[in-house]
C-alpha cells in the first residue's frame, strides 16, 4: 500500500515537472521575471490579463514600446515609447490594428471602426474639434481590460452599453455644455426595449448602438428615424411608407415613427388611446380624424375578439378539453391580430377591416366550442332537478312510513 | 268452437284467479314490502329455503332491535361506510377508462370526462365523496370518543377504526397523484422530498413509493397499484372485522342517561332512516359532483415547476398546511397525532363513561378535530409552490472539489507585494 502511494506520489510530480506540461497554468498564471513592466507597473497587469489581448499574446510593450527586458529608467522607457497617450493619440493607436483588415480577419473581426468613428459625433468633436470632453476607445472599451463581446462583464456586453453610455450620458454636467438631456438611460429602462432586454433577457431587442450605432454614434435624422426602427419593425416601416404618413416623412412635413411614439421609452400605442395620438394633429371632425376614430374602433373590436377567444381556451382547458383545435383556431385569430397592429400604420381602413374579420371568425369558433360545452354542462346541472325530485319523494315515503309504524 | 271459446274462457279465468291470488298473497302478507317481494318470488318459502333457512335468518336480522339510546348521531359510520362503498363503484368504473402511464393518464381522464357518457360524473363523484368521506370519518370518530365507545371491551375496534383511518389516508396520498396533471405531480413531488427528510425510514420509504430519480410514470405503476390493488382489500379485510366486533359488543352504552324500553326494530324503523339518510347523502354529493367538477390543471411537466398548486382534497390540503408553517415538523407531528389516537384507550383507564369526568380526554379530541379543519381550511385554495417545497440542502461550497485532479502550484510563485525584482 505504501509502495503503491509512494509509486503514485513520484509520476505525479514527473507529470507536473515536465516541460510540456499539458495540465500547467495557463499564462495569466505565471510571471515572467524577465519582464521589466510589471516591476513598476504591476497594477495594470492584473486588469490587461483579464482581457482578451493577453489571451491571444499581446503584451506591455505591443502597445506601449519601450524596452521590456530593462528594469531600469530610463532605458526601460527608451526607443519607440508611448507612455500614456492621449486621446487622440489612443485612437490612432488601437487603429493601427484594428483597422488592418488583414490583420483582424484572424478573430473575426470589422476593420471599419475608424472609419465609423469618424463619421460620429464623438469621432467629429475629438478629431475635427479637438474637443477633449469627446470620448476615445477607450473610454468605453477601458485602456487595459478589454473583454471579448460575448463576455458578460464586458461594457459592451448589451446588458452592459446602456451601463457604458449612461456614464457621460447622465452627467449634468458635461450633457449641459452641448445641450443635451440627460433622461435617455431612465427612459429606455422604463420603455418597451429595456424592459425586453432587462426583464425578458430578450437580447434581439435593441440597446443605444441597436438605433445610434456604436462606433459611428448619430441620433438618426427625421428622415433616417423610419429606416432605424424598420430595421426590427419591417412590416411596420413598410406600411408606413406605403401610406400617407410615409410620404409626409419624405417631404418632411413629419418626423416619422417619433410623430407618434417616443424615442427612448418607446412604447406601442394602446388601441384605446390611438384616436387621441391621432388627435394631436388631426382635428376631430375631418376626414384624418374620422379615420383615426374608425382605426381606434377596429382595433379595440380585433383586441377584444382575440382576449375572448384566450378566455374560452382557458375554460376549456380547466374543464379538461382537448384544445387543439381551438388553440390553432386562436393562433390563427392572434396572427391576424399582430398583421392588424402592422397595418394600421398604412391609415387604410379596408384592409382592417378585411383583416379583422378573420381574427372575429376565427375567434368566434373558439368561443363557440367554449359556449357549446358550458350549455352542455348546464344540462349537467338539469340532471339534478330529477336527482333531488326523486330522493325528495323517497324520503317522504320513507318518513311516511316511519310515522305509520311508529 | 265452442269447446274452444270455453276453454279459452277457462284460461283466462284461471289466470285472473291466479294473478288475483297472487295480489291477495301480496296484500296479505304482513310486511308489504321487502318480505313480501321475496315471498312473491316463491324464493324464501321455496325450495332454497328448504335447505338454508335463510327465512330464519332473515326473520332474526330484521327482529333484531336496537338498543333504546341509538338515535341520529350512531349513523355516521353507516354513512362513511356509504360513502365507501360510492368510492367503490365509482373507482372500478374509472379503471374501465383510467390508463396508468406517464403517457396516457392525463388524456385518459380527458378523454372519460369529455366523450363517455356520464364519465364527467363518475370522476367528480369519486372526487367529492373522498372529501365527504374524511368527514364522515371524523364525525363518527367524535361521537366514539364523546360517547366513550373506545373503553373496554371495545379496544380492539377502536385501533382498527384506527387504522381504517390510516388506509383512507393512504388512499388519499396514493390517489392524489392519478390525474397525472401539474397539481398532482408537484404536490406528490413536493411531500414526498419531506418524506425523504423523514429520519431512519424517511429515505427507504420515499425510495420505495418514488421508484425512480424523479416522480415518474414508475411511481405512477406503484401509486395506481397501492390505490386500486392493494388497499381496496386492506379495507375490506378491516372493514369485515371492524363490523363483526361492532356486531359482537353491540352499540355502546349511552355515557350520560338510562334510556327505557326496548328500543328501536331494525326492520322497519331503521332500515327506513337508514333509506333516508343514505338518499339525503347520495343527493348532497351528487350535486357536489355535478355543480363543483374538479378543475383540470395543465398535464404534468417534471422540468416546470407550477408557481402554485391548487389541493383538491382535504387531507392534501392538511398536510400542506402543516408543511408550510412547520416545515421538517409536519409529517412527525401528523403521525404524533395518529400516535395519540392509538393510545388514547390503552391511556385511559378512567371507567367513568360521563363526559364531565372525561374532560381531559374530550379537549384533546375536540382539540385535533379543530386543529384539522383549521389545517385543512388554511391549505385550501391556491398554495405557493415555494412555500411547501423543501429547501435545497445548504452545501458548504467550499467543500466541494469542482476539480479532482488538483495539482500542485508548479512554476514561479508570485513576487509578495513590493519586493523588487532586479535593478535597484
Amino acid at each position: 500500500m505504501k509502495r503503491l502511494r509512494l509509486f503514485f506520489a513520484v509520476g505525479a510530480l514527473v507529470v507536473v515537472s515536465s516541460p510540456g506540461n499539458l495540465l500547467a497554468q495557463s499564462n495569466r498564471d505565471r510571471i515572467d521575471t524577465s519582464y521589466g513592466c510589471v516591476t513598476c507597473h504591476s497594477e495594470n497587469r492584473a486588469n490587461f490579463l483579464e482581457g482578451i489581448h493577453a489571451d491571444y499574446g499581446m503584451r506591455c510593450h505591443d502597445c506601449h514600446g519601450g524596452n521590456p527586458r530593462s528594469f531600469e529608467l530610463p532605458s526601460a522607457h527608451s526607443g519607440r515609447f508611448i507612455g500614456a497617450p492621449n486621446k487622440v493619440e489612443t485612437v490612432t493607436l488601437c487603429a493601427s490594428c484594428h483597422s488592418d483588415a488583414d490583420q483582424m480577419r484572424q478573430y473575426g473581426l470589422p476593420s471599419g471602426q475608424l472609419a465609423e468613428f469618424r463619421t460620429s459625433r464623438h469621432g467629429q468633436s475629438l478629431l475635427v474639434e479637438g474637443n477633449n470632453d469627446a470620448p476615445t476607445c477607450t473610454d468605453c472599451h477601458d485602456a487595459h481590460l478589454v473583454r471579448r463581446e460575448t463576455d458578460a462583464r464586458s461594457n459592451v456586453y448589451p446588458t452592459q452599453i446602456a451601463e457604458t453610455c449612461r456614464r457621460c450620458h447622465e452627467d449634468a454636467a458635461l450633457m449641459g455644455r452641448y445641450d443635451l438631456s440627460t433622461t435617455q438611460y431612465a427612459d429606455f429602462v422604463s420603455g418597451a426595449h429595456g424592459r425586453a432586454l432587462y426583464e425578458e433577457q430578450n437580447f434581439s431587442s435593441p440597446t443605444c448602438i441597436g438605433c445610434h450605432g456604436s462606433h459611428a454614434a448619430l441620433p438618426a435624422r427625421p428622415q433616417e428615424v423610419v429606416n432605424v426602427c424598420a430595421e426590427c419593425h419591417e412590416l411596420v416601416g413598410r406600411a408606413f411608407l406605403d401610406g400617407p404618413h410615409g410620404e409626409a416623412t419624405n417631404t418632411g412635413e413629419m418626423s416619422a415613427c417619433l410623430s407618434c411614439h417616443v424615442s427612448h421609452d418607446s412604447e406601442a400605442i394602446p388601441n384605446a388611446d390611438i384616436s387621441e395620438v391621432c388627435g394631436a394633429c388631426h382635428e376631430a371632425g375631418t376626414s384624418a380624424g374620422t379615420l383615426g376614430d374608425e382605426i381606434e374602433s377596429l382595433m379595440i373590436a380585433a383586441e377584444s375578439d382575440v382576449e375572448g377567444a384566450e378566455e374560452a381556451i382557458t375554460e376549456l382547458r380547466l374543464a379538461g378539453q382537448n384544445v387543439a383545435d381551438a388553440l390553432f383556431r386562436y393562433q390563427t385569430a392572434n396572427t391576424y391580430y399582430e398583421q392588424m397592429r402592422m397595418a394600421q400604420h398604412r391609415m387604410d381602413v379596408d384592409v382592417l377591416e378585411e383583416l379583422g374579420r378573420r381574427v372575429a371568425s376565427n375567434s368566434n369558433e373558439v368561443r363557440n366550442t367554449a359556449e357549446i360545452r358550458a350549455e352542455r354542462r348546464w344540462e349537467h346541472k338539469l340532471m339534478l332537478l330529477p336527482i333531488w325530485f326523486f330522493a325528495l319523494s323517497g324520503i317522504a315515503l320513507a318518513v311516511f312510513k316511519l310515522r305509520e309504524s311508529a | 268452437m265452442v269447446k274452444d271459446s270455453d276453454r279459452r274462457r277457462e284460461n283466462k279465468d284461471s289466470l285472473r284467479a291466479s294473478v288475483g291470488r297472487r295480489v291477495e298473497d301480496l296484500k296479505a302478507s304482513t310486511d308489504s314490502s321487502v318480505l313480501g317481494a321475496a315471498r312473491f318470488l316463491g324464493l324464501l318459502y321455496g325450495p332454497i329455503d328448504r335447505r338454508l333457512r335463510i327465512d330464519a335468518a332473515l326473520k332474526k336480522a330484521l327482529d333484531y332491535r336496537l338498543p333504546p339510546h341509538a338515535g341520529w348521531r350512531h349513523a355516521f359510520g353507516g354513512v362513511t361506510y356509504l360513502l365507501f362503498i360510492v368510492q367503490v363503484v365509482s373507482g372500478v368504473l374509472m379503471t374501465f377508462y383510467y390508463r396508468p402511464s406517464a403517457a396516457e393518464a392525463y388524456q385518459s381522464i380527458q378523454h372519460m370526462v369529455t366523450e363517455i357518457p356520464f364519465g364527467w360524473l363518475v370522476r367528480d363523484l369519486h372526487h367529492w365523496t373522498a372529501n365527504l368521506l374524511v368527514v364522515a370519518m371524523l364525525l363518527h370518530m367524535l361521537r366514539i370518543f364523546y360517547d366513550a365507545a373506545y373503553k373496554s371491551p371495545r379496544e380492539t375496534n377502536w385501533l382498527v377504526g384506527v387504522l381504517l383511518l390510516g388506509m383512507v389516508l393512504a388512499f388519499g396520498a396514493t390517489g392524489v397523484l392519478l390525474p397525472w396533471d401539474q397539481w398532482a405531480y408537484w404536490t406528490v413531488t413536493e411531500i414526498l422530498g419531506w418524506v425523504e427528510a423523514l429520519p431512519i425510514f424517511g429515505g427507504l420509504a420515499a425510495e420505495f413509493l418514488t421508484g425512480d430519480a424523479v416522480v415518474s410514470g414508475a411511481t405512477l405503476s406503484r401509486y395506481f397499484a397501492l390505490h386500486a390493488v392493494l388497499l381496496p382489500w386492506i379495507v375490506f379485510g378491516l372493514l369485515t372485522f371492524h363490523f363483526l366486533l361492532v356486531r359482537r359488543h353491540g352499540v355502546a352504552p349511552s355515557p350520560v342517561k338510562k334510556h327505557e324500553g326496548e328500543g328501536m326494530k331494525f326492520y322497519p324503523q331503521h332500515l327506513l332512516r337508514s333509506f333516508i339518510l343514505s338518499v339525503l347523502v347520495l343527493a348532497i354529493v351528487f350535486s357536489l359532483a355535478s355543480l363543483f367538477p374538479r378543475p383540470f390543471a395543465p398535464l404534468a411537466d417534471p422540468a416546470v415547476p407550477p408557481e402554485t398548486i391548487v389541493p383538491t382534497w382535504g387531507l392534501v390540503s392538511v398536510s400542506l398546511t402543516a408543511i408550510k408553517y412547520l416545515g421538517a415538523w409536519g409529517l412527525p407531528l401528523a403521525g404524533l397525532v395518529g400516535l395519540t389516537m392509538i393510545l388514547l384507550p390503552l391511556t385511559d383507564r378512567n371507567p367513568d363513561l360521563r363526559p364531565g369526568k372525561r374532560v381531559g380526554s374530550l379537549l384533546i379530541a375536540f382539540g385535533l378535530l379543530a386543529m384539522f379543519m383549521v389545517f385543512w381550511a388554511a391549505g385550501s385554495g391556491e398554495q405557493a409552490l415555494v412555500d411547501i417545497a423543501r429547501p435545497p440542502e445548504v452545501v458548504d461550497s467550499s467543500e466541494v472539489d469542482l476539480n479532482p485532479i488538483r495539482l500542485p502550484n508548479v512554476g514561479p510563485t508570485p513576487p509578495a507585494a513590493g519586493t523588487p525584482q532586479g535593478g535597484e
